[in-house]
């Protein structure tokens, strides 16, 4: 689309003209409503009281706009699951953003909590919501109150409550902290969270949108997904989808943190890839070192080497190009997701995390498995103890106490996790281990190769030998 | 039994959220932000704490003890006045998130979870706490206050040692803080 042209060769915040969601970072006074109205805030609201609910729903149908959380699903379809002769209908925005590598969602709850209130308004009057709530992480101190203030002034202005902007539409919103667990950024634990006891997963089917909050139909959608809506709304679904690539429209919001000199958060087009995302957008790389890894989507996805950074990091590519190695199980048998199909990596979270060539990635895969033994919820034996026993041996290898058929034993656990739990927090753990043993390999044997046990073990054998 | 009471403000914070929920879900519903208001006035969640959320809510104490124990941020054993948690997870990791920690156990002469003699600071390492491109970070919580809406970001020796040397002498050091 012509419209759109982007920027090249401006400075990295220049990047790319269109900002959907991040026009207003870093601009303090865009928490206020009154700033943010002046600059076409509220106006898709107000517009959207009075449309069918229908037409809104067609539009996020025309606009490929597809779920920010992690799994990339097709906002409009999942909103088509409600059943339609359903009384009460819940909408719930995920804001417990904490995928290790993300922290996009944390700057638009900051920097634009009122784009978020107007996405749900449209979001609620497409799905017959009465009642919305935010469910933001328990650590997110700094933004919650900013939220709520937020919220206070849309109240204050009418366009919460009773009669939304005049209209016919009683909508609310309320907050709801968490109280600190990963897990409850999975739908299905969030909402037994909300509910107000473990954020215990719930096995899928009944998908949330059928069965979900207190046993009623809910949409529970992403702090980002939900942010789009008003530009959909403003500027048409085509014009949405115009702006992605292929099955995927939009802009994304990725975070980028590690090793690179301008790690931050950048609205961009889906087509760019690692190596521009590394090179244009964020600097390049800390002290000229080089690329050695890089996690594409939040630490549950499998990493790239430095030769598979020219794919676009957009959710369809970085599952099908066939430049991504696929994820092996042991060298030369492929990891299987079900069905026959391969594991190459995805979008994920949007949270890429860049390493350079002096990171030590034993450690690393140690760091990402020790978060997730400690949040593993513990109902699903093959994750709760799967993923205590992975964090062992990995801690063993990078400990320099491996022993040989260590790198053997990870990859059989890891593989035993994957595809047997109720939710995904098992193949997001499984996943990378088995990713980092497919393109890493070299360096868990080294480590093992040159530990205590080893030497320990040719010294006992050089005693014993005649 | 215990001797203790909710506070007249959560009472009213009660009051307020009620309605926000469906009559036959809230009384489940406001448990984990019951447990939240009640860790503030008490500082933590013990088993009275439990039995007192319990007992107003209407709920089995078995339900609100294995809901706050789910939570990391329930306190089940008395903190420090500060509570200074910092985070060690992948992005803060591989910019020097461990010698920053290391320091503070070092200086604080307390493990992970640990306070210090004197009471004042109570050391954590915790897992992402979303400023993964800012590493490494640390949030700072003060007892009895509300929540202090800081981060403190890119640290490294120096900037610790400041932060500890302020919390030492019983401030928080919010210039520092993003």
């Amino acid at each position: 689309m012509a419209m759109f042209r982007p920027n090249w060769g401006a400075d990295t915040v220049g990047w790319f003209d269109l900002k959907i969601i991040s026009r207003h970072f870093d601009v303090p006074e865009a928490k206020d409503i009154e700033y943010f109205e002046k600059h076409g805030g509220y106006a898709s609201a107000r517009k959207a009281v009075k449309m069918d609910p229908a037409s809104i729903h067609a539009e996020v149908k025309a606009s490929n706009l597809r779920g920010r959380g992690g799994a990339g699903f097709p906002t409009g379809v999942k909103w088509g699951f409600v059943p339609k002769d359903a009384e009460t209908v819940y909408l719930v925005v995920n804001a417990d953003e904490s995928e290790p590598g993300t922290f996009k969602d944390r700057h638009i709850l900051f920097w634009n909590p009122h784009m978020l209130i107007e996405g749900m308004i449209i979001a609620a009057r497409s799905l017959g919501v009465q009642n919305a709530y935010i469910y933001i992480r328990g650590e997110m101190q700094r933004e919650y109150p900013v939220l709520q203030r937020a919220l206070d002034q849309a109240y204050a202005k009418g366009y919460l409550g009773k009669r939304c902007f005049g209209g016919d539409m009683d909508f609310d919103i309320t907050i709801y902290r968490g109280a600190g667990a990963y897990i409850c950024g999975e739908e299905t634990a969030l909402l037994s969270s909300l509910e107000g006891g473990r954020g215990w997963p719930r096995l899928k089917p009944p998908f949330p949108a059928v069965k979900g909050l207190w046993g009623q139909p809910t949409i529970v959608n992403n702090v980002e997904t939900i942010a789009n809506l008003p530009w959909i709304l403003e500027n048409g679904g085509q014009a949405f989808a115009d702006l992605g690539v292929g099955r995927s429209g939009g802009l994304r919001i990725v975070s980028v943190c590690g090793h690179v000199n301008k790690p931050g958060v950048y609205e961009l087009p889906l087509s760019v890839t690692g190596r521009e995302l590394i090179e244009d957008v964020c600097g390049g790389m800390r002290g000229g070192r080089k690329v050695k890894a890089v996690i594409p989507g939040g630490v549950s996805m499998p990493l790239l080497d430095e030769s598979e950074l020219d794919v676009p990091f957009e959710f369809d590519a970085l599952q099908q190009d066939e430049r991504i190695a696929e994820v092996e199980v042991q060298p030369g048998i492929k990891f299987d997701l079900g069905g026959g199909r391969t594991l190459r990596t995805m979008a994920g979270s949007g949270g890429v995390v860049v390493m350079d060539e002096d990171t030590d990635l034993v450690s690393a895969c140690w760091r990402i498995l020790h978060f997730f033994a400690d949040e593993s919820c513990g109902q699903c034996t093959p994750c709760r103890e799967g993923t205590g026993w992975l964090v062992r041996v990995v801690k063993r290898i990078d400990a320099g106490e491996g022993r040989p058929g260590d790198v053997e034993l990870v990859a059989s656990i890891a593989d035993g996790i994957a595809g047997n739990t109720i939710c995904a927090l098992g193949d997001a753990a499984a996943w990378p281990t088995l990713a980092f043993l497919t393109k890493f390999r070299d360096e868990f044997q080294a480590k093992i190769r040159s530990s205590t046990f080893v030497a320990q073990q040719r010294a006992a054998a050089e005693q014993g030998a005649p | 039994m215990t001797t203790k009471q909710l506070s007249p403000e959560i009472e009213a914070r009660i009051q307020e959220l009620w309605p926000r929920f469906p009559p036959q879900n809230v009384a489940k519903a406001l448990c984990i932000p019951v447990l939240y208001l009640a860790q503030q006035q008490f500082g933590m969640v013990d088993d009275d704490v439990v039995d007192l959320v319990a007992e107003r809510l209407g709920l089995p104490p078995a339900h609100v003890k294995g809901t706050a124990t789910f939570y990391t941020m329930f306190n089940k054993k008395p903190v420090g006045r500060f509570h200074l948690q910092v985070c060690t997870n992948i992005g803060c990791q591989i910019t020097g998130a461990y010698e920053v920690f290391d320091r503070c156990r070092q200086r604080l002469g307390v493990g992970n979870h640990g306070t210090t003699e004197d009471g004042n600071i109570t050391l954590s390492e915790v897992e992402c706490l979303a400023a993964c491109g800012y590493g490494p970070v640390a949030q700072i919580a003060e007892r009895a206050k509300p929540d202090i809406p800081l981060y403190f970001e890119n640290l490294d020796i120096e900037r610790i040692d400041q932060i500890l040397d302020a919390l030492a002498d019983g401030d928080v050091p919010t210039q520092l803080g993003s």
